[in-house]
């Protein structure tokens, strides 16, 4: 990788504030992506996010696009005053959308993975980071499980690359033993892993509903769908179970879902425990070792105690990490997405949990 | 309540907008059609800065598969999550009773009778009139 920070960036000492689980950082032109990638890739590379499902009204808050031009989140100077210094954030942490993950190629993948982590470094986690404000994931192609591992190896140490993340668009549940060298490599460096949606339907993943939605509304509402599908099959594989030190963090998966999914799944599992042996305690029971959830876009019924209830029915204190998502259209805001809570569990919410999950100071 | 120079009829065309400072408020004021109309620049979803947003019509309520747009030009979309206002009213699309950003009155006055309180930076024409907010 090249290096060229110019300052140096604080690594040590602990920072006040909130942790915000889910920040995209957008490079200003894909030149800048194009730069780190070797022959053919350079040339066969145009970019491009999903190509369908675009939201039909905007994809990104409108005040979030720099008036000196480029793309929403492009801006380093304009996140910090948007997001890190009105809020108060500590650590903001940088999921990149790569959109590697769709490609029928698995080498093309890869290249672009490896690209954006090259420019994420050489960049977010350096030239813009001299108060080391933003980390970073590692993005890896799950098309390629032996050369992800590879680019987590490549990055493991780094200061601020704190996860390896992937899209939550799959071609097969990722409990399945064909992914299991991302894992075996993230549990050795001590990575978790971030499960983010994008590309759920798109290239070569499956759609997570029967068929294709006809409506935006529907894709975006059904994308809980495929992280219920991974979680279910995270613990009835018995991943946790090989890989003692593996954790998994669902970004924007949904929030609501998971107390009752995992009344679900332990009721099947009493009856059904003999056809997954190595599950040896009620699946519910590995989630606070192994799983986190983000909040954003954190469900809001009309009620208020609905909500909170549904927070202490998930074990929220200890399961949920704060994410605004910015600067995406459907941004939670720190002070406005969540009710009122009780204090201890603010606090583990919007900092202690992801501060312990992601090994920050 | 008092009383807010927000500028010259001409600087603020049908179509267009201006968002002022009202004693630390900010608020937006708009033309729509030769009507002025004037809205707390603050969502209340998310206190996004709402006035900042699209101004555009809206797909009115229709049969199944059917697409009928209308109100052109009255229609507010929040910057961040898209939620749809009626600026003649401030009242949401999607529930106009129980979600709504405040509003406040906007006269326009002939100079003459503005030129008191006119401040040095607006030089005044006798057609051109000022358009005042109330808040």
């Amino acid at each position: 990788m090249v290096q060229t920070e110019t300052r140096p960036i604080q690594t040590q000492s602990s920072r006040v504030g909130i942790v915000d689980c889910d920040v995209h950082p957008t490079p200003r032109s894909i030149d800048e992506i194009k730069a780190y990638m070797p022959m053919p890739w350079r040339d066969r590379y145009t970019g491009g996010g999903r190509g369908f499902f675009s939201n039909p009204v905007h994809g990104s808050r409108l005040d979030s696009k720099p008036a000196s031009g480029g793309p929403a989140g492009s801006d380093p100077e304009l996140m910090r005053e948007q997001l890190i210094d009105q809020f108060g954030v500590a650590y903001a942490m940088l999921l990149p959308r790569a959109f590697c993950n769709l490609h029928p190629d698995p080498d093309f993948g890869t290249a672009i993975a490896a690209a954006y982590n090259d420019w994420l470094a050489d960049t977010w986690l350096s030239k813009y980071n001299h108060d080391g404000v933003f980390k970073g994931a590692i993005t890896v192609a799950h098309q390629d499980p032996q050369a992800a591992a590879r680019e987590i190896e490549r990055w493991a140490g780094h200061p601020h690359f704190k996860s390896v993340m992937t899209d939550s668009g799959a071609r097969a549940p990722f409990g399945q033993r064909q992914y299991y060298p991302i894992y075996e490599a993230c549990e050795k460096y001590g990575l978790p892993l971030v499960i983010h949606p994008g590309t759920d339907g798109m290239g070569i993943n499956v759609q997570p509903s029967p068929g294709y939605p006809t409506h935006y509304i529907e894709w975006h509402t059904c994308l809980s769908l495929n992280f219920q599908a991974h979680l279910v099959s995270f613990l009835t594989e018995g991943v946790f179970e090989r890989f003692t030190g593996f954790k998994v963090a669902l970004v924007e998966g949904g929030v609501s879902w998971l107390a009752p999914l995992l009344w679900r799944l332990d009721a099947e599992w009493k009856a059904l425990r003999s056809e997954v042996p190595w599950v040896t305690k009620p699946p519910s029971a590995y989630l606070r070792d192994h799983v986190r959830v983000s909040s954003q876009p954190l469900e809001r019924p009309d009620n208020d105690e609905h909500l909170l209830k549904v927070l202490e029915m998930m074990d929220a204190e200890h399961i949920l990490m704060f994410a605004s998502d910015y600067p995406h259209w459907d941004f939670d805001s720190p002070t406005h997405a969540f009710p009122t809570l009780p204090k201890e569990m603010r606090q583990r919410i919007f900092s202690a949990n992801a501060r312990e999950f992601y090994g920050l100071a | 309540m008092a009383r807010h120079i927000v500028g010259r009829v001409s600087e603020i065309l049908p179509g267009t907008s201006k968002i002022v400072d009202a004693n630390g408020r900010s608020i937006g004021v708009f033309n729509v059609d030769g009507r002025y109309y004037a809205l707390l620049n603050r969502c209340p979803h998310q206190a996004a800065p709402l006035c900042q947003g699209a101004v555009k019509g809206m797909a009115l309520p229709s049969k199944p598969g059917e697409y009928v747009w209308g109100r052109e030009g009255e229609i507010l979309r929040c910057p961040w999550h898209g939620w749809e206002f009626d600026i003649t009213t401030g009242r949401s699309i999607f529930s106009p009773h129980r979600m709504r950003v405040r509003t406040y009155e906007v006269t326009v006055e002939s100079t003459d009778v503005a030129e008191e309180e006119r401040v040095e930076t607006y030089p005044v024409t006798v057609e051109d009139g000022l358009v005042i907010l109330h808040a």
